[in-house]
């Protein structure tokens, strides 16, 4: 199930679409980048771990700012055109 | 609406603009042709500049010339009383026989850098001096610096002509002041070209490139497509610009952009470096006296190619 | 609107660079209204050129600050490299990361293909490898007796369709890509198959259909009625159906066929000139509608290439085309001038002379059509609505009617 539970600024949204976008292009350069390439694959690990970490403390900052509503089994999603947040429980 | 016809009267006839004449055999227009040009222009009521060669014409030209009012444009070897344009390429000049004349000089933009004396002299004698850089395309950071320096320069001895009374016409540095309304090339818009062959071209350099790409014979007339191209309101870069002495070669911008009304960054840069130097010109005239009381002052811009403006929209 | 789908704008829509790699000039087909007329199996590119491509482009940062790139991949038919594309695609990937490109956060790998190798292996794991930045279209142009009428296969002997082979993929492609798109293109010959073509890849759960007619000259006398007649019963079978709450066609929009505000509404249609093409050569065009290949007339625009990299005097006119400069005073004056597309290329070609700044108008009476069908449409349609009680905002959003004109 799928309800509408706030909203962000079009300035949130694109700090993590950006991330997200970052997160999905380091995930498909992983599945092309070997370890015997040495300095870009550290820097690959290095910028994963970076990017994810981002990624979630823009959740856990729009969340305590916002105070979304939220479920115990439940993540919450966004729209990056109409910049909405959903909650999406099974 | 046409006003001009420009007649080369051979292939070898002098350039007075960007274009350059290849080096090649004399061709003279064939008298017939010449006749029903001259005719044409009368029932169009256009006035006519023969454009000459370095050659004397046969005498039987010479009487079909004279059946109507013209301007005639003569290489400076080519010089007689009774030419009303001199073309000037090198350096090597007479000043004497300029004197009181108007003067097309065609330089490289190195060479105009070097000769500083030779213009500023120039300057002093003839009426008019229009310089046409004809490597304009080539202006890079490195000499635009220099070429605003020289226009600085030069433009001290303008001042000093004024102060002695005289009146120096100088395209770079005085059309500006003395213009009101954007005043460039008028090929294809006012200005037509008849080559030796008996076709119509939008300007010389047009039938140079290429004798198939007329605009129009002597027996179909003027057939020029897409015409209001050529006009101001159809140059998006242009028709908001107010470096208004440019001289916005259609020849150049087909050259360089692919399009006739689309001028290139370097001939955009080249006419505002000399803007701005007619904008220190005028101000520093004023200085000394009362100059052009009902002319405003050239405002102080921060760009030297209105594209950038335009894209900033 | 939520109660009508309209379709989706393409990825990051205006704000996108696009470059694209005519990787191929061949295709297994042979449609007979395709654009390139000089199609063929020699201009392959290389990888040496694809890689000095890229590595023009991507050492030039300041001169490309868009903030998002679309690397698109056509031919030609563009899966029929599918080998040189997935280098390209892993070299891109790297060296956006290596160089720290601005483009490594936003970009996507775009293709449009005629969906005959789309089953395959090496197809098939490029699109897993790549999925999540990728977009496909596929193009299928209705029912069998449609699509078979112009995308034919290439080769001698009888003349044989190509509707199988590409219907088979559909449901992968769909399941890959859910919100899949397909795009139609309409000649004349087409036009007594719009309406149960477009009904056709509905029922093949294609949601959005993207639709045009040709920028060409290829009108026939009375053609804008026969068009009109089919956009009639296609809006009929849209609104009857109720297909317009989860299915969209692109040639029904609201907001085409109203008069366009010479000052604010003057900017150019055509994106040419902000995107860039690659050809096999390493030769660069403002878009590949100018390579030689799709040109019948005139001689190819040419920006730079891979060695030089980009004459930007080149760009100027693209830069500053806008719609006033290009267009005659009928289209200046046209009651109905919103909606009305033009190609810059196809301008271009048809011109009287080499310019960019002469537009064609060959689709005016067409463009009229679409409009009188949308105008029926959308009255339609909002009538329905109201009645049923699920549009609140009729009102508001019905075309007004200036008191003086009536």
């Amino acid at each position: 199930m799928k309800k509408l539970v706030g909203q962000v600024t079009p300035v949130e949204r694109d700090e993590i679409q950006r991330l997200f976008e970052r997160r999905n292009g380091l995930n498909e350069l992983a599945k092309i980048l070997t370890a015997d390439n040495t300095e870009l694959y550290e820097r690959l690990v290095a910028d994963m771990g970076d990017t994810g970490m981002k990624f979630q403390q823009w959740w856990d900052r729009m969340a305590a700012q916002y105070d979304w509503e939220s479920a115990p089994d439940g993540n919450w999603e966004i729209n990056f055109e109409t910049c909405e947040i959903y909650l999406v429980t099974p | 609406m046409l006003q001009y016809m420009i007649i080369l009267l051979d292939d070898a006839s002098t350039s007075f603009c960007h274009y350059e004449v290849p080096s090649g055999e004399r061709r003279l227009i064939h008298l017939d042709d010449l006749r029903a040009a001259i005719r044409l222009a009368m029932i169009e009521n256009l006035t006519i500049q023969f454009v000459y060669p370095d050659y004397e014409l046969p005498q039987e030209y010479q009487e079909v010339i004279d059946t109507i009012d013209h301007s005639d444009i003569k290489p400076l070897l080519a010089v007689t009383p009774d030419a009303d344009v001199v073309t000037i390429n090198g350096w090597e000049i007479d000043n004497k026989s300029l004197s009181g004349r108007v003067a097309v000089l065609r330089t490289a933009m190195s060479e105009l850098l070097a000769h500083t004396r030779a213009v500023k002299d120039l300057l002093a004698v003839v009426q008019r001096l229009n310089v046409v850089i004809t490597d304009l395309t080539t202006l890079t950071d490195t000499n635009r610096e220099a070429y605003m320096h020289w226009l600085n320069e030069v433009g001290q001895t303008v001042v000093e002509l004024y102060i002695n009374g005289q009146s120096p016409q100088f395209n770079l540095l005085t059309d500006r002041m003395m213009l009101a309304a954007m005043n460039n090339c008028g090929a294809g818009d006012t200005c037509i070209t008849l080559a030796p062959n008996g076709r119509f071209y939008v300007c010389p350099g047009f039938y140079y490139d290429d004798p198939e790409n007329d605009v129009g014979d002597l027996r179909r007339g003027f057939d020029i497509k897409n015409r209001q191209l050529y006009k101001l309101n159809y140059a998006p870069i242009c028709r908001q610009c107010d470096a208004w002495q440019c001289r916005r070669c259609v020849w150049l911008n087909r050259h360089t952009t692919l399009e006739v009304n689309t001028p290139s960054h370097e001939q955009c840069v080249a006419a505002h470096l000399e803007r701005n130097a007619s904008r220190q010109l005028l101000t520093s005239i004023r200085q000394k006296g009362t100059f052009l009381p009902d002319k405003p002052e050239i405002n102080e811009i921060d760009y030297l190619d209105p594209f950038e403006k335009l894209q900033e929209r | 609107m939520d109660d009508i789908k309209t379709t989706e704008s393409s990825w990051q829509s205006g704000i996108a660079k696009n470059i694209t790699f005519i990787v191929t000039k061949d295709c297994q087909l042979a449609c007979k209204y395709c654009y390139l007329v000089g199609k063929n199996e020699k201009e392959r590119m290389s990888w040496e050129t694809a890689k000095a491509a890229i590595d023009y482009i991507l050492g030039h940062e300041a001169d490309f600050p868009e903030a998002s790139v679309v690397w698109d991949f056509i031919g030609g038919e563009p899966f029929l490299e599918i080998e040189l594309i997935d280098r390209i695609c892993d070299y891109l990937k790297t060296e956006m990361f290596r160089l720290g490109h601005h483009w490594f956060n936003s970009y996507r790998f775009s293709f449009s293909t005629n969906g005959i190798n789309y089953h395959t292996p090496a197809v098939q794991a490029f699109i897993k490898k790549n999925i999540s930045h990728l977009s496909v279209g596929i193009t299928i142009d209705g029912t069998r007796q449609k699509h078979d009428l112009n995308r034919i296969w290439k080769g001698g002997g009888p003349e044989r369709g190509s509707y199988d082979d590409v219907v088979r993929n559909i449901p992968l492609w769909l399941e890959q890509f859910p919100g899949g798109g397909t795009k139609v293109t309409i000649s004349s010959a087409d036009i007594p198959y719009i309406c149960e073509s477009v009904l056709h890849l509905y029922s093949l759960g294609i949601h959005e259909v993207n639709i045009n007619v040709v920028f060409e000259d290829v009108w026939q006398e009375g053609d804008d009625r026969r068009f009109e007649e089919q956009l009639f019963a296609l809006a009929d079978a849209i609104i009857d159906g109720g297909y317009y709450q989860d299915y969209a066609c692109s040639f029904f929009s609201e907001h085409i066929g109203k008069p366009l505000d010479p000052e604010k509404e003057n900017q150019n249609w055509c994106g040419a000139g902000k995107m860039l093409s690659i050809d096999a050569a390493g030769t660069f065009y403002p878009c590949t509608r100018f390579a030689a290949y799709s040109l019948r007339e005139k001689k190819p625009i040419i920006i730079g290439n891979v060695r030089d990299g980009i004459d930007r005097n080149k760009l100027r006119p693209f830069l500053t085309l806008d719609r006033l400069t290009q267009s005659p005073q009928q289209c200046i004056d046209c009651d109905v001038a919103s909606g009305c597309a033009w190609c810059q290329g196809e301008n271009y070609d048809a011109a009287d002379t080499p310019t960019i700044y002469q537009r064609a108008t060959a689709i005016c009476l067409m463009h009229k059509a679409r409009v009188r069908a949308n105008n029926y449409y959308w009255n339609r349609l909002f009538r329905k609505l109201e009645l049923e009680g699920e549009r609140e905002d009729y009102e508001s959003n019905k075309r007004t009617v200036e008191p003086q004109n009536c």
